[in-house]
């Protein structure tokens, strides 16, 4: 479960300050699956960044699972981030210097995880990589990238998966592959998923939907999810 | 751990394209000191073997006084703890020489007269006409003598002569004497004779002027400096005076002190050079890697792991890059001609271990010091970049950061007076660092700020100059800093060297006088002047000469009321040479009181007025307003202290006394002579028609040459001249090099933005024209100010460290100027020429 409680940023603009996320408060339950939507600048990847405990609020108080992060070091953030949290980026992020299986690998080997190597090269093999498994990110399309970065999201089988854009920077078949990854990633395997996207079926596939303008939640939208795809 | 030391390696084998620089940068520091490390060791090696052959031995022990078993005993056990390998007794000693037939109208000369046993000289050479010395030709009453007492005596090889009466036969006649010099002026030619035979004789009788001596000859220069300091703290008050090379305090003794300093400080230079190229390249990387390093904490890795993987990195480069130096170092030195060795009596120069660990170990040092701060810039890195561009921006201050840098500070300042050898060097260069680093910085921001009206140039080269000086994330500060100290240290250290060579000439000068005539009587002096004028390079220098010593001293700060109290106070026992004149020489300048500038007009009985030398004026407690007796020649002379006098004794041409009287009545009245310092022509036989028309025309006249003297210090400060430039050189082509890596590196911070202005159609000679504008004006700037603060760095080491004189070289700063600027602005384009000439969407794709 994700809670934000009157939960704002702000940060500094020019000679002022800049409210870039009202004072809001909501709860994620766990296993479901949420999108922020709005336009740019609304305050969603904010939001997001602060999910993450990549960001701090300027009030209020962000729990993940009953623990309240706001009051973590930064280092405690990075485990809780390595243990619980798989993240998605739209620009992929991959470590440049690191072919495809090593990234994958990396949050295993920081978990120290006994079977790094077998669980890098399933979930490899889930997203339908292993052939491409040691070309480094320059070698691989954006699609194949972003499916190396969702391999690596769910290499510690994080309760919480959240995705930036994870669409916004392919083409639409690819970016429909996407999308099915990330749904049956959501309802095979329960775990909570929140993901900031423009893209409108994207968003439809979501229980619920908070609608952001100017860092403001405008609008919270329960919705009935399309059956699963046989993908 | 193992994740740490994976990720290290994972990082590295994808970037070897551009850690090639960090390789260089660390291969060319290390090398360098490797290098000047190897040569600096034989150079001293060089300068000790001469410093010893000016002693003869590693130790002289030396006293007027006769050896008592007493002081023989006590000097026996202090050497217990630091046994020498040999030692031996030298005599010196002046007495009348005469040819046999003296005694009824033959010739007679006063000599330097030294009995020498088996042993001697431990260090140095005596070169006969006839070959080497042997200590066998002065058994059985041989004497060895400088050839001019076979001419003032009228005798040659194989006759006998009489030494205070005694008969000795001439078994050598010197070519060249390299085994000792004697202190002072020699008044007559040098003879050996063996030192049993020279104590049969009654020369050595009590109240003759004997200088004994032990010459000592240990093993290692630990012992040498150990045995030294435990000698004279022990025989401090017993008028024995302890010296070794270190402590020769002449003008040789200068030169080789001098010499270690520069070299010394040489060493610190490489370092910083070092540091530099270090610091550049890892801020690259690190700017590099600050998406890796935001992903790697996104997936949980902490600042600590982050920063541990990064640190492994460097220093892992480091140490290939530490040993590519020593193969760097190898070969320079297999490339230094023989030529060059030769004049430092080395055949060839090879890495030593000492240096060769020594250099890697500092590389290593230097590298994670240098590197370290900006690695700790990883700490501020925010995974919040990812998401969000302004969520990297790591401006905020981080007080560990400063607190680090603090440290690191110290700790480079550490492993400098490590590599100087001497903290006052390492403490004038790294303020003079500190400084220059704040000048540099603060320049910075104002080259920003006066290029701004050029931001708005009908030139799309020079306006997107000028902008490109002042965007967010401008390299105008870390070209500036990094050229601007590497060019400190160069021009620093090239000025120094600049300074130093000129005053190593100026001491063996053609102003050097090379043959003295002593024994001038007054009304000799005229006509002498005219019989040498025509043989002589530059106009006769004649001195009055007086011989006498203190006997009653009444002073605020000492008390000698007899004889007796001057004789235990120890310092004024000797006798000494005294002059008068109403000016001072261009070597001597008053410390205290005043000097005279006319000839006395006080009555008969009034004390004369002296002024005494301020070495002698300290260490005999004498002030202004002292009250001293002197017996000139068995006159007595009642003295009264005016002036306090420092003399420069290491100028050869003006020399120096230390107690100089007022002229007048009274001392004209004094017994006393004249000795002529003669700079004699060297063309032809003018030397020997000189002295032969001296001594027929004026035949109480002696002549002595110093041609020997001098060309032996001539001798050494060449040496000690050659190891200076080629040092000097290495520290130049390093700094250049390192300072080439440093400007090539940027270029990666530039890629993308080519790449961008390739895209809009800026073609590849435009943008290079843009660089090479950009890098010119920071490298004509960093040149400028990195030249103004070396040249302010070699006033200060010349005007504090060395004492020596210092002089603007506005050409070096002028080249300095140009050449940085050219230098920077044609790396920056060169190195910028694959992303200039290739298709620019390669290069947006990598650096996306």
């Amino acid at each position: 479960m994700i809670e934000f409680r009157d939960v704002s940023r702000t940060v500094p603009s020019g000679t002022g300050q800049l409210t870039i996320l009202h004072p809001t408060s909501f709860v994620v339950a766990a296993g479901t699956a949420v999108a922020i939507t709005g336009p740019s600048g609304s305050g969603k990847s904010t939001m997001l960044g602060l999910m993450a405990g990549l960001d701090a609020p300027t009030t209020g108080a962000i729990f993940i699972g009953g623990t309240e992060i706001t009051a973590l070091s930064e280092n405690a953030l990075a485990r809780l981030r390595g243990d619980r949290i798989g993240i998605i980026f739209q620009f992929f992020h991959l470590l440049p210097s690191l072919t495809a299986y090593e990234n994958v690998l990396v949050p295993l080997e920081i978990a120290r995880s006994k079977s790094a190597a077998a669980r890098a090269r399933a979930l490899l093999a889930e997203v339908g990589l292993v052939e491409r498994s040691h070309h480094y990110p320059s070698q691989l399309s954006g699609g194949e990238q972003q499916r190396v970065a969702i391999a690596r999201a769910l290499a510690n089988d994080p309760p919480i998966l959240l995705a930036d854009e994870p669409t916004g920077n392919l083409d639409s078949t690819t970016g429909h592959q996407i999308i099915e990854l990330l749904v049956n990633v959501n309802r095979r395997h329960g775990r909570t998923l929140v993901l900031v996207t423009h893209d409108a079926e994207l968003a439809s596939l979501a229980d619920e939907v908070l609608l952001l303008r100017d860092g403001r939640v405008v609008e919270r939208r329960e919705q009935v999810r399309p059956a699963p795809s046989s993908a | 751990m193992m994740f740490v030391l994976r990720m290290a390696w994972r990082e590295t084998r994808t970037s070897w394209a551009r850690l090639g620089f960090f390789f260089l940068c660390v291969g060319l520091g290390v090398a360098s000191i490797i290098v000047l490390r190897s040569v600096v060791q034989d150079v001293r090696i060089t300068l000790m073997r001469e410093a010893r052959s000016l002693l003869g031995a590693d130790i002289v022990v030396q006293t007027q006084r006769p050896w008592t078993p007493e002081l023989r005993a006590q000097i026996g056990s202090l050497l217990e703890a630091v046994p020498p390998r040999n030692q031996t007794e030298v005599v010196d000693t002046q007495t009348m020489a005469a040819s046999v037939g003296a005694t009824s109208g033959g010739q007679v000369k006063l000599v330097e007269l030294r009995g020498v046993e088996q042993a001697f000289p431990f260090y140095g050479t005596i070169d006969l006409t006839s070959g080497p010395y042997s200590h066998d030709l002065l058994e059985d009453r041989g004497a060895v003598v400088q050839p001019e007492l076979l001419s003032a005596l009228d005798v040659k090889l194989g006759d006998r002569i009489l030494l205070a009466g005694q008969p000795f036969t001439v078994r050598g006649v010197i070519a060249r004497d390299r085994s000792q010099r004697g202190g002072g002026i020699a008044f007559g030619p040098r003879v050996y004779v063996d030192l049993a035979a020279l104590r049969q004789t009654s020369m050595l009788a009590y109240g003759s002027r004997v200088s004994n001596q032990l010459l000592l000859q240990l093993s290692s220069d630990s012992q040498v400096t150990v045995a030294t300091e435990s000698l004279r703290q022990a025989l401090r008050n017993q008028l024995v005076s302890v010296r070794s090379w270190q402590t020769l305090e002449d003008r040789i003794g200068r030169s080789l002190s001098t010499a270690e300093n520069y070299l010394s400080l040489v060493g610190f230079a490489i370092v910083v050079l070092g540091g530099i190229g270090v610091r550049s390249v890892t801020r690259v990387i690190v700017r590099q890697k600050i998406r890796s390093v935001a992903i790697l904490k996104c997936l949980g890795v902490s600042s600590g792991q982050v920063l541990t993987i990064y640190l492994i990195q460097v220093l892992g480069l480091a140490a290939l890059g530490s040993l590519v130096g020593l193969a760097l170092s190898v070969i320079a030195l297999q490339a230094i001609p023989t030529s060059v060795l030769i004049p430092l009596g080395l055949t060839s120069v090879g890495v030593t271990w000492a240096s060769a660990v020594q250099g890697i170990t500092v590389g290593l040092l230097v590298s994670a010091l240098f590197a370290a701060v900006p690695l700790l810039e990883i700490r501020g890195v925010k995974p919040l970049l990812l998401l969000r561009a302004d969520g990297a921006s790591t401006s905020r201050r981080d007080p560990w950061t400063w607190t680090a840098g603090v440290l690191i500070s110290a700790a480079l300042a550490a492993v400098a007076v490590w590599q100087a050898d001497s903290v006052r060097a390492g403490a004038y260069i790294s303020g003079g660092l500190l400084v220059v680093t704040s000048v540099l910085y603060l320049c910075s921001l104002v080259l920003v700020r006066l290029t701004r009206p050029l931001q708005s140039s009908r030139s799309f080269a020079l306006r997107h100059a000028a902008v490109s000086l002042a965007r967010p994330g401008n390299q105008t500060r870390v070209i500036l800093i990094s050229v601007g100290l590497g060019c400190f240290v160069v021009v620093g250290v090239r000025a120094t060297e600049q300074d130093l060579l000129r005053e190593m000439s100026a001491q063996v000068g053609e102003s050097s006088p090379d043959l003295v005539l002593i024994d001038i009587q007054e009304d000799q002096v005229g006509s002498l002047g005219n019989t040498i004028g025509a043989y002589l390079r530059s106009p006769a220098r004649i001195t009055p000469l007086m011989r006498g010593r203190v006997v009653q001293v009444d002073g605020r700060r000492v008390q000698l009321p007899t004889l007796e109290a001057v004789r235990e106070h120890g310092k004024l026992v000797r006798e000494f040479g005294l002059t008068f004149r109403d000016h001072l020489e261009s070597n001597e300048h008053i410390v205290s009181g005043a000097f005279w500038s006319s000839a006395s007009n006080d009555p008969p009985g009034e004390p004369v007025e002296v002024s005494v030398e301020e070495r002698m004026a300290t260490e005999a407690r004498l002030s202004v307003g002292d009250t001293m007796r002197f017996d000139i020649a068995g006159m007595p002379v009642r003295g009264r202290v005016t002036s306090i006098r420092a003399v420069a004794w290491d100028d050869t041409q003006n020399g120096g006394f230390v107690f100089v009287l007022r002229p007048g009545a009274a001392v004209a009245r004094l017994p006393h002579n004249y000795v002529a310092f003669l700079q004699v022509r060297q063309t032809g036989d003018d030397r020997g028609e000189l002295q032969r028309a001296v001594v027929r025309t004026h035949p109480n006249v002696s002549a002595i040459d110093v041609r020997d003297i001098v060309a032996s210090i001539r001798e050494v400060v060449d040496n000690v001249t050659v190891g200076i430039t080629i040092v000097g050189l290495v520290t130049l082509v390093g700094g250049v090099l390192i300072l080439v890596g440093a400007v090539a590196m940027t270029k990666f911070q530039r890629l993308y933005e080519t790449a961008i202005y390739r895209t809009l159609g800026a073609s590849a000679g435009r943008i290079a024209a843009m660089m090479a504008i950009e890098y010119a004006l920071i490298g004509c700037l960093a040149g400028a100010l990195g030249g103004a603060g070396g040249a302010a760095m070699s006033w200060g080491l010349a005007r504090f460290l060395f004492d020596i004189p210092w002089q603007p070289a506005p050409t070096l700063m002028l080249l300095a100027i140009s050449m940085t600027g050219a230098l920077v602005s044609g790396v920056g384009v060169a190195a910028s020429a694959d992303v200039l000439l290739r298709k620019p969407l390669a290069t947006l794709a990598e650096e996306r």
